[in-house]
């Protein structure tokens, strides 16, 4: 272990050093010396246990020939030397010094003990100031105290300076935070939802969840899934696999009832694409709805995988790089809200910045089609919901969310987007939709205000209000989960042993 | 709160001792008491434990300090434990912490939960700069997400992925996220189901232009998660696909040889995927002992953290703070009070990863210094207890991050990559070779 040498070399100059069990090495030197990890010292340092008086002394170095007191011992030596003192008395002794390591005088303390000492003297001043001290630094715009005064002032500097704010008024001190937070915000979710409401009846970015069985053969459903980014990759192994044709159609195969989900897929579909495209796409779209479904729902029991497939097979049919390719953003045809920007959907390239100084802006609106009709479809999606919900429902809904487990009330009602066009689960706005369906699940009884005409893509308002409280979620949850027995065990992520017997019962 | 029905409490056997709480209030004096108590029940000593535990139960409190609630939870699965384990005991009634009554959290709580301390935002920030850095360049990438969190590690790698896999040439890869729902996970417990929670994680990607696709698959930590292994054997193989396997305090589910190799087995047929990285963040602790004393011991030792860190973030009676002392109490319980394979909580210290590790074949990558200060810049926005050590690891000497509280360790973090079958060299020196 090296030893200090030079007793005028402070360690650690500001370093943060020695908050309790903080273990920030202090700014290496020119040179990287193996260091003792702070508190763990050397043992062979000398221990110092100094007062807290002598501690707190601001000079504690004096010069032997004025008395003068100076805060470091470099300060004392720069003075020194202005005495003119003889090259001899210059000189510090020249023994070998042992380092010396600090401990802090208040027993209990971590670092009381030697063998947690602290290497540095300033670390153990900062330590035992803020540990032990009065905290007598008071920032202003927070309400962070400190007893040291560098890290108030290195407080004051960042304090309000890196703000995120989410739209739902949560404010965070951390990306990471605020990140996870947006990427789950329901607040957030319903903004953009309104948002893509005004734009109107678009299809959303697939999101759909499909049922995977674990036979490979059904992996390739898995495979068209990713058609839209995987095409621009110079990888068509994985794309598009060819999908047999009656993939669109709903499939009348049984599905085995464990379900195992296999993707939910994003279909990021650009903003603007050139009129082939589009037709292609309204197309693709159109197609869709006729295959929504939810699992639960005895007469399409396939539907999801074939929802997916029917997205991608058409897509695969044309060329489908060409479909996602296109990367001229075009948010003229996407007049933003007035809380946006326009954004760059382009699935290509795109300046980081945009990501990057996204952040604080308003949601991005999803990437949608562009100008589809509404589809209409032989069976609406708002008809086969809500036919799910009639045969799912037990009419003990509340129950029956009960049972499952999932009897908390939400921290804050949530306000649903009134849309007219009952979407299916996948094809509604993603966001809102888990908004929804969560709402649905717990219960929530303001999702069933009366005063809104209908809820959000389930289209549910209108058989809610008939079928208060959890009917409709009890009939949905069974719906998204499927109606079989089996797997509702692991569709609401946790279930016992009794609450399935009291599913299927 | 049911505590033992005591009708007769007879007066302690220690003269001179008071059950004033000032006196034993401090840790030490407590896991004594516990250690007595175990020691009673492991003897089948009716009387002693009976005496013990009417100590105990006058110095611990669930509303007291973090030795006091420490020590609640640990009288409670100690009763458990007596209660479940002979007749001697039939005058104790066995509450046990049954996951009917854990809290089921919604997203937005989970979200907020793990960044109240950095127990999971240390591993996830470690976790997803080695990730970032091995899958640059490929077009896919599918991760699959062992997590304890349900997925709060993926909108910041989400993120990521959107700001720095982004260049000129190339869109960023595509996305695939495959998790494992197991019949009866661990708190904390998700209050939506794992579709929903997909549906969400692919939305947030597509608000950042990554496609994205999400899989559950169903599997059991208690057989090695086969049938995962097994789903992703069969799984096609893509051309340019990065595959990573994310372990955040998952993996000590799995049994361990007490039981069965499962989990030697496990990383063995990981091994055998090929990965791109695995990155392995567990909790440092030894709760495998077979002996009942050594292992409530270590339990003790480990345990107080997350009492005492909560006294940092969390008010006293707040209901978060109920919700996660009640999940650290479902823990303790199972260590304390379950057998076989019921006790699932079979924590191992570092080291004895690392081994395992090294014995399927895989080596380690350190995690760089960035990451290091971007570690540190984190933990400084937490209390001050919080510390992070880097540890040289001498068998592959790279460097490890340790997570610390006051000093001691909570967490370790580490990324894998497969070593070479060739030569022993890693992975990566093979591409670069050959």
């Amino acid at each position: 272990m090296p030893v200090e040498l030079d007793d005028s070399s402070t360690v650690s100059g500001d370093a943060s050093v020695s908050s309790t069990g903080n273990q920030n090495p202090p700014p290496k030197s020119a040179g990287k010396k193996k260091r003792n990890l702070p508190g763990m010292p050397d043992p062979d340092s000398e221990v110092i246990a100094l007062s807290p008086k002598t501690l707190m002394a601001t000079n504690r170095f004096v010069c032997e020939i004025c008395s003068k007191g100076f805060q470091r011992d470099q300060n004392l030596q720069l003075h020194r030397r202005g005495h003119n003192l003889p090259w001899k008395l210059r000189q510090r002794s020249s023994k070998e010094v042992r380092k010396k390591v600090y401990v802090c005088p208040v027993s209990g303390c971590v670092h009381h003990d030697p063998s947690r000492a602290l290497g540095d003297l300033t670390g153990i001043k900062k330590h035992f100031c803020r540990k032990h001290g009065e905290k007598k630094y008071k920032c202003e715009k927070c309400s962070k105290s400190y007893a040291v005064q560098s890290d108030w002032k290195a407080h004051s500097k960042i304090c309000g300076t890196k703000e995120y704010r989410c739209d739902c008024g949560t404010l965070f001190s951390r990306r990471d935070s605020f990140i996870t937070h947006r990427a789950f915000c329901e607040v957030l979710a319903e903004e953009s939802a309104k948002n893509n409401h005004t734009q109107s009846n678009k299809l959303y970015p697939e999101t759909v969840i499909r049922k995977n069985l674990p036979e490979p053969e059904l992996k390739s459903p898995a495979a068209v899934d990713s058609p839209p980014s995987v095409a621009l990759v110079p990888a068509p192994a994985v794309s598009v696999e060819p999908e047999p044709e009656p993939e669109p159609e709903p499939e009348p195969e049984p599905e085995p009832q464990p379900a195992n989900i296999a993707s939910s897929s994003v279909l990021p579909i650009p903003d603007s694409s050139e009129s082939p495209e589009n037709n292609t796409l309204e197309v693709v779209m159109e197609e869709a709805p006729r295959t929504i479904g939810l699992n639960g729902s005895n007469d399409h029991s396939n539907n999801n995988k074939s929802l997916y497939a029917g997205l991608f097979a058409s897509s695969s049919s044309t060329a489908s790089p060409s479909l996602y390719a296109s990367s001229t953003p075009s948010s003229s045809r996407y007049p933003p809200s007035s809380s946006m920007e326009p954004i760059s959907l382009c699935l290509s390239t795109t300046s980081p910045s945009l990501f990057g100084a996204t952040i604080q802006d308003p949601p991005p609106h999803f990437l949608t089609p562009m100008s589809l009709p509404p589809p209409q479809p032989a069976i609406s999606a708002t008809a086969l919901l809500q036919k799910a919900a009639q045969m799912g429902s037990t009419g003990s809904g509340g129950s029956l969310l009960r049972g499952l487990g999932i009897v908390s009330s939400t921290s804050s009602p949530m306000e649903l987007s009134s849309h007219d066009a009952g979407f299916g689960l996948g094809l509604g706005l993603p966001c809102s939709s888990g908004t929804g369906l969560k709402e649905l699940m717990m219960g929530n009884s303001s999702v069933f205000d009366p005063k809104q005409t209908t809820l959000d893509f389930l289209g549910l308002g209108r058989a809610a209000g008939n079928n208060p409280g959890g009917g409709g979620g009890g009939g949905l949850s069974s719906a998204l989960w499927g109606g079989g027995s089996g797997m509702d065990v692991f569709g609401s992520g946790e279930l016992s042993g009794k609450d399935i017997g009291r599913r299927s019962s | 709160m049911n505590k033992a029905m005591i009708l007769n409490p007879t007066r302690p056997v220690w003269p001179g001792f008071s059950s004033s709480k000032s006196l034993c209030g401090d840790a030490s004096c407590m896991e004594q008491l516990l250690l007595h108590c175990a020691n009673a029940i492991e003897s089948n000593d009716a009387t002693l434990t009976q005496q013990t535990i009417w100590v105990i139960n006058n110095l611990a409190s669930s509303d007291g300090d973090s030795t006091q609630r420490l020590a609640s939870s640990f009288l409670r699965a100690l009763i458990s434990r007596a209660a479940t384990k002979s007749p001697a005991f039939s005058f104790l009634s066995a509450a046990s912490a049954s996951r009917e009554t854990l809290h089921r959290f919604s997203v937005m709580e989970l979200a907020s939960f793990v960044d109240l301390t950095p127990w999971h935002r240390f591993g996830f920030i470690a976790a997803n700069a080695a990730i970032l850095d091995a899958v640059k360049g490929y077009s896919s990438v599918h991760i699959v997400d062992l997590s304890l969190t349900h997925c709060m590690q993926i909108p910041t790698l989400i993120d990521s992925m959107a700001t720095q896999l982004i260049d000129k040439e190339q869109p960023p890869p595509l996305l695939r996220l495959t998790v494992v729902l197991a019949e009866s996970p661990p708190p904390p417990l998700l209050g939506i189901s794992y579709e929903e929670l997909g549906l969400k994680l692919v939305s947030f990607a597509t608000t950042r232009n990554i496609a994205m696709e999400f899989r559950i698959i169903y599997s059991s930590y208690s057989d090695g998660l086969s049938s995962l292994t097994e789903q992703l054997r069969l799984d096609p193989l893509v051309s340019n696909e990065a595959l990573v396997v994310n372990c955040h305090m998952m993996l000590h589910y799995i049994p361990h040889e007490t039981i069965s190799s499962s989990r030697s087995s496990f990383l063995k047929e990981l091994r055998d995927l090929n990965p791109t990285m695995v990155t392995l963040i567990e909790e440092d602790a030894d709760f495998t002992s077979s002996n009942f004393i050594s292992r409530l011991r270590s339990l003790f030792n480990y345990m107080w953290i997350p009492y005492d860190t909560a006294d940092t973030f969390l008010t006293c009676g707040s209901e978060q703070r109920q919700w996660y002392e009640a999940d650290v109490g479902w823990r303790i319980a199972n260590v304390v009070a379950k057998e076989g394979a019921e006790r699932v909580e079979r924590l191992e210290p570092k080291r004895r990863w690392f081994e395992r590790m090294r014995d399927a074949e895989f080596t380690g990558v350190g995690f760089g210094e960035a990451v290091e200060r971007e570690v540190k810049a984190m933990l400084e926005e937490h209390a001050g207890g919080w510390g992070m050590k880097s540890d040289v690891d001498d068998s592959d000497d790279v460097e490890r991050f340790v997570l610390t509280w006051k000093g001691h360790s909570v967490v370790f973090a580490s990324a894998w990559v497969p070593m070479s079958r060739v030569d022993g060299c890693s992975y990566i020196e093979a591409l670069e070779i050959g």
